[in-house]
């Protein structure tokens, strides 16, 4: 379970967030849609634990834990995971390398065992295959030169390689192809299950074809203005957000 | 192999006159054995401990010098070591003593230890180098016969004395066609300062690689001083490694005067404390078609300074000159310092030369990236600080010297 309440956030000091409440229920995809600039990717900054955002007010819980408390990688090691609407390219870091020392620095955290080299580069080979990722791309330095589906398929590989309690996933279906984003949301739909909660944010009704969400938000000027069922996607589609935004649009 | 000629070029003379070097021209006036060999050698010393004593050691008055001061930490350097410190091996036939074959040195040799490729006048860069003259007895002379490719790297490991100057020479010669690989090995604790002059021919068609990782204690000065002449189609690369010391001055002029020939000199510095490491490139290009490379990344802790001046010279006629410099400088603390000086003269057609100069600090966003990833901050930055000199380690011919860079390259970051 995670409860977000009253979550303000800025940005050099200009309020992005303006008290979001809400309550993701454990095993459940929840879709966040909301139009351009409404703070949707400032939300999952800050849910990751991005130091230039500043929480101004409220909290968020994690199986009751104060994730506003934690580091960024304390907060990976506790089972959260961003997909990043723009992942980032790290030239001179190697795709492998990257990898394996998020998979063991998350179990060392834990107090786990640290994964040898072939037990890794065995599990990363099994699930780039179930996403259709290029064998050469784990030789390649992080998201340098890929394409943008590439770069989003690399998300959810780490995503499938991690195995996050709480994934939100910004924007993870633009830039995609039709085949990839039925294997990317295959890859989503796999790891669904009771202890798993996904933060899905989209603009598009086709990601959710393929995902089924449980419950879906609305985003509006930094506050969640309406939720509702999978139904709810559909009508947004045909309507738009005109209704939310009130004077702005008028 | 065509002689290189006329390098000197500078305009007149810089009136520049220190009297600063009293302690090492005592301590020649005071050494019998410096006057003791054959005629030219004798002279050879003598000439420079002249000039050492009429314009003294560079000072930061002097552009060439302008970000290195060696003076406050050669403060406590007084006596000249009779014996530099240094090892070969293998002992091998290709290698001799210095100080053997100083007494029946045949010509080619005697000529390359009387060489002054600058121009007296051009006094910033010879100081050094006439300084090494003035205390010539020891060093290593290695001589590869044409066709010969050495498949085993000759390493020398260096160290220093306490309390002395020490002024070890190495003869490198290569002919047609040749190859070797050197690892030069720097280590040694105390207060001591090592004044190496290299010099280095390269026959038409060779190949030598030249690898150096400086890894003295933090009170050492170590200065160097390497001239190397490329022949037609023949490769140089160099790379030096400065982890340690407490002043570094790595002075590196290349003479590209075969054509279709190749010179890399590459360099990464990894500082802290109060360190300085001083990379000062000259590539002039002499002959067509060449390509040069200075490449150059830097980290810096704490008060370090780093510091870059490189130069690349096309003289006429050597059209199709590639020559690239760049300098990348990292600096993790407040107080770290880079400072470069890239220049680049021009006087042939159809010459592709860049250069380039960045000092920034680690960007934020990788770093969180990193780190929503579960690495912990200092795993993050130690990642792309690892990143940022493999670029350069990258590009390196001998996998074996790779490894050991990049494993200094992670103690270093574990510090
Ligand atoms: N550094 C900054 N300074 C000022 N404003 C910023 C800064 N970064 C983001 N913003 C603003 O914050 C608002 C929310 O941005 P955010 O990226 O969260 O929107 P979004 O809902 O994800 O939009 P999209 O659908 O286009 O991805 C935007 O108006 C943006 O311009
Ligand atoms: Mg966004």
């Amino acid at each position: 379970m995670i409860e977000i309440k009253n979550l303000h956030a800025e940005i050099d000091g200009k309020e992005i967030l303006k008290g979001i409440d809400l309550n993701l229920e454990k095993g459940k995809v929840h879709a966040i849609m909301g139009p351009n600039g409404s703070g949707k990717s400032t939300l999952s900054y800050v849910l990751a634990g991005r130091e230039d955002y500043e929480v101004t007010d409220g909290s968020v819980q994690m199986d009751g834990v104060d994730l506003l408390d934690l580091e960024p990688e304390e907060r990976a090691a506790a089972g959260v995971f961003l997909a990043f609407q723009y992942p980032v390219e790290i030239p001179g870091v190697q795709m492998s390398n990257f990898l394996k020392t998020a998979v063991n620095a998350q179990r060392k955290q834990r107090g786990e065992d640290e994964l040898d080299a072939l037990a890794f580069l065995k599990l990363v080979k099994d699930k780039m295959k179930a996403l259709g990722v290029k064998d050469d791309m784990i030789k390649r330095p992080v998201n340098v030169g890929a394409s943008g589906g590439e770069k989003k398929r690399n998300e959810v590989l780490q995503m499938a390689l991690l195995e996050p309690k709480f994934a939100v996933l910004d924007e993870t279906d633009s830039g995609l192809d039709i085949d990839a984003l039925k294997i990317v949301a295959e890859g989503v739909n796999q790891l669904r299950g009771e202890d798993r909660t996904f933060l899905v944010i989209t603009h598009y009704q086709r990601l959710l074809d393929y995902i089924k969400p449980d419950v879906v938000h609305v985003l509006a000027n930094g506050k969640i203005v309406k939720t509702g069922g999978p139904e709810l996607a559909q009508e947004l589609e045909a309507r738009g957000y005109a209704e939310f935004l009130g004077e702005e649009a008028a | 192999m065509k002689q290189a000629q006329n390098l000197a070029r500078m305009p007149a003379p810089a009136r520049y006159k220190a009297d600063n070097a009293a302690t090492f021209v005592e301590a020649f006036e005071g050494n019998a054995a410096l006057k003791e060999g054959p005629e030219w050698l004798v002279s050879l010393r003598q000439e420079a401990a002249d000039t050492v004593a009429e314009m003294g050691l560079p000072t930061p008055k002097l552009e060439r010098w302008k970000y290195t001061n060696v003076h406050p930490a050669i403060k406590d350097v007084s006596g000249v070591a009779a014996k530099p410190g240094f090892v070969v091996k293998p002992v091998d036939k290709l290698v001799t003593d210095l100080s053997e074959s100083l007494q029946n040195a045949p010509e080619w040799l005697q000529s390359i230890l009387t060489e002054r490729p600058h121009a007296t006048f051009r006094y910033a860069d010879m100081m050094m180098w006439e300084l090494a003259n003035m205390f010539t007895q020891d060093g290593v002379v290695i001589d590869v016969p044409a066709g010969q490719k050495v498949s085993e790297a000759i390493t020398i490991d260096f160290t220093g004395h306490e309390g002395q100057l020490s002024a070890p020479r190495a003869v490198i010669r290569l002919g047609e066609g040749a190859e070797l690989t050197i690892i030069e090995n720097h280590k040694g604790e105390g207060q001591f300062w090592n004044n190496a002059l290299i010099q280095i021919k390269i026959a038409d068609g060779a190949k030598f690689r030249h690898y150096r990782m400086q890894e003295y204690g933090s009170k050492a000065v170590y200065t160097q001083n390497t001239h190397v002449e490329i022949g037609e189609g023949a490769h140089y690369e160099a790379f030096t490694m400065a982890l340690g010391g407490n002043i570094t001055r790595n002075q590196v002029h290349a003479a590209v005067i075969g054509g279709g020939a190749e010179c890399d000199i590459y360099g990464i510095n990894l500082l802290d404390g109060s360190q300085i490491s001083d990379s000062t490139f000259e590539v002039e290009h002499m002959a067509e078609n060449c390509n040069s490379n200075q490449f150059i990344r830097s980290v810096m802790r704490d008060q370090s300074k780093g510091i870059f001046q490189g130069k690349v010279y096309v003289h006429e006629g050597a059209d199709g000159t590639d020559g690239y410099q760049l300098s990348n400088a990292l600096l993790l603390s407040e107080g770290a310092e880079m400072d470069t000086k890239p220049e680049l003269e021009i006087y042939a057609d159809d010459v592709k030369c860049s250069h380039g100069a960045t000092t920034g600090q680690l960007d934020e966003e990788p770093l969180f990236y990193l780190r929503s990833r579960g690495l912990s901050e200092n795993e993050a930055r130690a990642l792309m600080i690892e990143a940022f000199v493999n670029e350069v380690v990258e590009k390196l011919a001998d996998e074996t010297v790779k490894d050991v860079v990049l494993q200094k390259v992670s103690q270093w970051l574990k510090l």
